[in-house]
């Protein structure tokens, strides 16, 4: 095998890579929103759930969380699993482990906005979710910027972890050439593109983090 | 004689916080024009009476009247408040100007103006502009509509919240102890923004510290200790009292005026 046949085959898992990078974070942001409401419930239900819910995705390993989500289905409910939800599979599991620490996240800024902004909002005349989303909302994203960022570069670097599932991503792949051609160079190919990978996501954040600092 | 309208009645005030009474059955009213000073030490409820009159605290007991509508009332010994429709609308009559101003620091001071009037009164965007625009120049901040909260300074702010609330042309004006987070210079630039006000006839309630001012500006001065309305009148009346407390307060507040 030559180096651009390599270089192709790492290209399409990394292609994989970045698919389930960004399904993964156009659920996991709005889900962990919906998770900090639950948290942050008057009902005490619901408060109880999410924070069990956050404890456990926190609390044990996302290569455990991917193979019970995968398995699961088969070994729990006898539904025959085809090959197509593989890759369901490792949507739906860093989906619900992301949006426990996002959740967090949320809720952290959230809580850290002033009383007074609320009340301010409300002699104004804004309604529970317009004062939300208007005013609330806004501040808390520019105040957790640096924490989402953080665990955008980590997530980009679990996409990995699909291999444990055996999704054809590019540390899978890179593994798979690695064994064959009994060659270190592989994965250290594979490392440079997560590095690329991250690198373009640190610039992308700093962008937001400077667009959202006209103000303080 | 002429009776003026009354635009606000509190009768029989009363709020605890875990069973401390805060407020021990407090009555006043206000009427049009009216500019009313309530002063008192720290916890003796002045502020909670604000925060109350102005909808940010549920009451325990008492009714609670703006402009003839009820926006709370007392049904067997419990504080019933009007209905969501109702409370919007009650609460477009008045307005509160902060301690802390809590303008919204992602928002240019124009839109801290606008937004509300846009947003939640619908009010033509030209139309709220052209408000804001016209009480930025009254109030000397005609230079401040792009810049950021964090850019102005304390007295700044406090202008550019009292622009925020006069915007929504408010029938009463709140203002909870404007004063108290300025250093002395900044202090006498809001408190002639408010003395100007005063001038127009707009009406009024403040909780102040500041004993010169409210002898000059109000109409009215109240007194309270302890949850009660030891005492109120005109300023004249409030600052020649015999009534011994009421003396020594404003004494240690005036240097021994």
């Amino acid at each position: 095998m030559n180096i651009t046949m390599m270089l192709l085959q790492l290209g399409e898992g990394m292609l994989i890579s970045v698919e389930i990078f960004l399904l993964t974070l156009f659920i996991s942001l709005p889900l962990g929103l919906l998770v900090a409401f639950g948290r942050m419930s008057k009902n005490p239900v619901l408060r109880w759930i999410t924070k069990i819910y956050i404890s456990i995705m926190r609390g044990t390993p996302l290569m455990l969380q991917l193979l019970v989500v995968y398995f699961a289905p088969y070994y729990v409910f006898h539904i025959q699993i085809g090959g197509g939800y593989r890759f369901l599979a490792v949507i739906i599991a860093f989906s619900i482990n992301y949006a426990a620490y996002f959740a967090e996240i949320y809720r952290s800024g959230i809580e850290s906005m002033s009383v007074g902004q609320y009340e301010a909002a409300k002699v104004l005349g804004y309604g529970k979710g317009q004062t939300f989303f208007y005013i609330i909302f806004p501040q808390v994203v520019k105040r957790v910027l640096p924490s989402i960022t953080n665990e955008i570069i980590t997530l980009v670097k679990d996409t990995s972890m699909a291999f444990a599932i055996a999704q054809a991503e590019m540390f899978t792949i890179a593994k798979q050439i690695a064994a064959a051609q009994t060659s270190i160079m592989p994965l250290m190919v594979a490392g440079v593109f997560y590095y690329i990978f991250n690198l373009l996501v640190a610039t992308i954040m700093e962008r937001i983090e400077k667009a959202y600092s006209y103000y303080r | 004689m002429v009776v003026n309208m009354k635009l606000l009645e509190m009768n029989h005030i009363k709020k605890e916080f875990d069973g401390l009474s805060v407020l021990k059955d407090i009555s006043f009213s206000v009427e049009e024009g009216e500019v009313v000073s309530i002063i008192g030490p720290s916890g003796s409820g002045k502020s909670t009476l604000l925060r109350c009159a102005t909808l940010l605290e549920k009451m325990d007991g008492g009714e609670l009247v703006y402009m003839s509508e009820k926006a709370a009332w007392e049904e067997d010994g419990k504080c019933i408040y009007a209905s969501k429709a109702d409370l919007k609308r009650i609460h477009s009559y008045f307005g509160l100007v902060f301690q802390n101003f809590n303008l919204f620091p992602h928002y240019s001071v124009m839109k801290n103006i606008t937004d509300a009037l846009i947003r939640i009164d619908k009010v033509p965007k030209k139309e709220a502009e052209e408000r804001a625009v016209e009480l930025l120049e009254q109030l000397g901040l005609a230079d401040k509509r792009d810049a950021y909260p964090y850019q102005l300074s304390g007295g700044q702010k406090q202008r550019v919240s009292i622009a925020r609330a006069l915007a929504k042309q408010p029938k009463i004006l709140f203002f909870d102890e404007p004063t108290s987070a300025l250093d002395p210079e900044l202090t006498v630039e809001v408190l002639k923004v408010i003395k100007d006000l005063a001038k127009k006839h707009m009406t009024m309630i403040i909780v102040t510290h500041e004993m010169q001012f409210a002898k000059e500006v109000s109409d009215r001065v109240i007194f309270m200790e302890e949850g009660i309305i030891k005492e109120q009148g005109t300023p004249q009346q409030l600052f020649e009292t015999d009534n011994e407390r009421v003396k020594e307060f404003i004494g240690h507040l005036t240097g021994g005026m």
